[in-house]
């Protein structure tokens, strides 16, 4: 299993970055994650976007929907990719440390 | 075209070399401009020498398995004896219930006129690579089964043709079996209806339940999950609910007016069968489905048990035990809810497995089942709905899924559909049952390790982006918008990647999506602009 390092965090990630153990996250693996991302600095939005979707793979054990997503923060989607370039799935969600989403979506 | 010596010959599959027979980007099939500026290294991806001494790459320089080879030698030996004692199972009466006839008699009469080979899309969409060629794998599996199937023995070996079972072939071979889309145009090509596709799943049924390979996202992500948690998507029965009131609040917005679905419901008239993947990627299908159930005046409901809501069968692509799990599932959950019908939503594949091959163990009691391209022909067609044509006043193309119109012979119900709501629809050339695959077909769409997605874009989707394009050839800028109506969640996952792929939204406007948005877009009770033109 690949290891992704930045700073003090050590973590194992799959293939594609996504977290290997998704309940080892806390704030500075999002931060550490983030910079993968070309995230530099985490603002208010990008944490709006994380917490998000964060507490709702807590509740329900999947990411939400894009459009639910844009919904609830009132971030339009277009504003998502500005925070996170490779998008609200393979890029917030990665940082809020969900696992890769499978199936048909 | 290519600078390889000789093309690689059958028995080479056991000679060990660093990759047999490459990718050769240079030999890809044009696609017409300005998509033939685009450098093909662009969208490639290379896999790194360290990453190609933990993973066997060694068939094509592409691993769709992360096949490692065994650590010790009792390891690999012990997947050989697997493999051969597979052999013998697979032509077994009592062990292959599923394909047996259709097998031996692929197996046996093959005559190798090539006719399949010009059918075949990632052969000639990959410019001739000779591993692809459909009766590549298929002799393998044949000279192999000389050797080691029922009645085999040294003497038929020798006159099938020599291969040797080892590490090297079992690596290539397995992912030779993930080198097929299972579209089964080489079957519709054969003057004798030899089925190569078939051959190549039987090959991945044996690799799942004799050696327990099978790619991840199909089988432990994928059907393991599904009879787990409800759906392949991880999606359980509280995470459904939270997601279609969310659709259903989304919908009622858009179209003016309250939309609700039924759940659970008794008695009703139709069960709907939704590939899960819906729910979440897109939404705005299930929710056209719930406004032309609703305005159809259609007595129905969605299941919220597990399996119930997802109606993926993965298994038909690679397993025959884990298809019978979900397929039984999904039927005992229509005979409790006594519904008349299920109707299978926009998924191929869950066509094929449920409405079809399903009939193998379900027996003739089991609720009846049908697709949702008659359905909804039947209900435009009796004017329940009022529709505007001149709503959907843009070119509109047609993606046969492959086991809707080659699988199952829906090929007019959805033109019916298109006749009465796209006034500007035009045919693909060739389509209905001699159409191209989208190269995402038999879970290639949602498979994505190592470098498999690139190969699926590049290669297995090649012929039928061309294709699309060459539909729109009349109004190719991006001044025009255009919509692919592909009704299949496996497809729109391909077309999704091949679009973004190319640019094709900035370079031609060109989006995608299924049947009924297109419907629901020419409804007159609806508020207009259904459909949204956004690149997703």
């Amino acid at each position: 299993m690949p290891q992704f390092t930045h700073g003090d965090v050590t973590i194992e990630v799959d293939e594609h970055g996504f977290m290997a153990e998704p309940t080892a996250w806390n704030d500075e693996v999002a931060r550490a994650l983030a910079t993968a991302e070309g995230v530099t600095e985490m603002t208010e939005e990008h944490w709006k976007i994380v917490r998000y979707l964060r507490d709702y793979w807590v509740q329900f054990g999947i990411a939400p929907m894009v459009r639910k997503l844009c919904k609830e923060t009132g971030l339009p989607l277009k504003q998502v990719y500005e925070l996170f370039p490779s998008g609200p799935a393979n890029g917030a969600c990665k940082v809020a440390g969900l696992p890769k989403p499978t199936g048909c979506v | 075209m290519s600078d390889r010596p000789h093309p690689p010959r059958v028995a080479d599959i056991g000679v060990p070399s660093e990759v047999l027979s490459p990718v050769d980007l240079q030999a890809l099939v044009p696609l017409p401009p300005p998509y033939d500026g685009i450098d093909a290294r662009t969208i490639w991806k290379e896999l790194s020498a360290e990453r190609r001494t933990e993973v066997d790459a060694s068939l094509d320089g592409v691993s769709a398995l992360s096949l490692a080879r065994p650590a010790d030698g009792d390891g690999e030996r012990r997947q050989l004896e697997a493999l051969a004692a597979g052999l013998v199972r697979l032509l077994g009466r009592d062990d292959n219930w599923a394909f047996l006839q259709p097998l031996l008699l692929s197996l046996e009469h093959c005559t190798h006129c090539q006719t399949c080979a010009d059918a075949c899309p990632l052969f000639v969409g990959s410019g001739g690579n000779e591993v692809y060629r459909p009766t590549y794998r298929s002799d393998v599996v044949r000279r192999l089964l000389a050797r080691y199937g029922p009645g085999g023995n040294p003497i038929r070996a020798a006159l099938a043709g020599r291969v040797e079972l080892n590490w090297t072939t079992l690596a290539r071979l397995a992912e030779l079996a993930y080198r097929c889309t299972l579209c089964r145009r080489c079957m519709q090509s054969c003057p004798i209806g030899v089925d190569n596709g078939l051959i190549a799943r039987e090959l991945r049924k044996l690799l799942s339940q004799e050696l327990g390979i099978a790619p991840t996202d199909l089988h432990a992500k994928g059907s393991e999950q599904q009879l787990a948690v409800g759906s392949s998507t991880g999606m359980s029965p509280a995470a459904l609910r939270d997601v279609v009131e969310f659709i259903d609040e989304e919908t009622s917005e858009r179209v003016g007016f309250k939309v609700s679905t039924p759940w659970d419901r008794e008695g009703a008239d139709v069960l709907l069968l939704h590939n899960a993947g819906e729910f979440l990627s897109w939404p705005e299908n299930p929710g056209a489905f719930a406004v032309i159930m609703q305005q159809a005046g259609i007595s129905w409901t969605l299941s919220s048990e597990l399996v119930g809501y997802d109606a993926v069968n993965y298994g038909l692509w690679y397993d025959d035990a884990q298809f019978a799990r979900v397929a039984t599932r999904q039927a005992e959950i229509a005979r409790r809810l006594k519904v008349r019908k299920v109707v299978i939503g926009e998924c191929g594949h869950a066509h094929k497995a449920l409405a079809v091959v399903a009939d193998r163990i379900l027996g003739p009691d089991a609720v009846p089942r049908e697709s949702f391209a008659p359905f909804l022909a039947a209900i435009v067609g009796s004017g329940a709905l009022r529709l505007d044509p001149a709503r959907n006043d843009f070119p509109v193309t047609l993606h046969d899924p492959c086991n809707l119109a080659r699988g199952l012979g829906i090929v007019e119900a959805p033109r019916r559909v298109l006749r009465a709501v796209a006034p500007r629809f035009r045919e693909m050339t060739p389509h209905g049952v001699d159409n191209y695959c989208c190269g995402g077909g038999s879970g290639f769409a949602i498979m994505s390790p190592n470098n498999f997605a690139a190969w699926r874009t590049l290669v297995a989707g090649r012929m039928k982006f061309r294709q699309v394009l060459e539909a729109f050839a009349d109004e190719p800028g991006p001044d025009v918008p255009k919509y692919l109506c592909a009704p299949c969640s496996n497809c729109k996952g391909q077309f999704r990647e091949l679009l973004r792929a190319y640019g094709a939204w900035e370079r031609s406007r060109l989006t995608y999506g299924g049947l009924v948005e297109l419907v629901v877009n020419a409804m007159t009770d609806v508020r207009p602009g259904y459909l949204e033109w956004e690149p997703h």
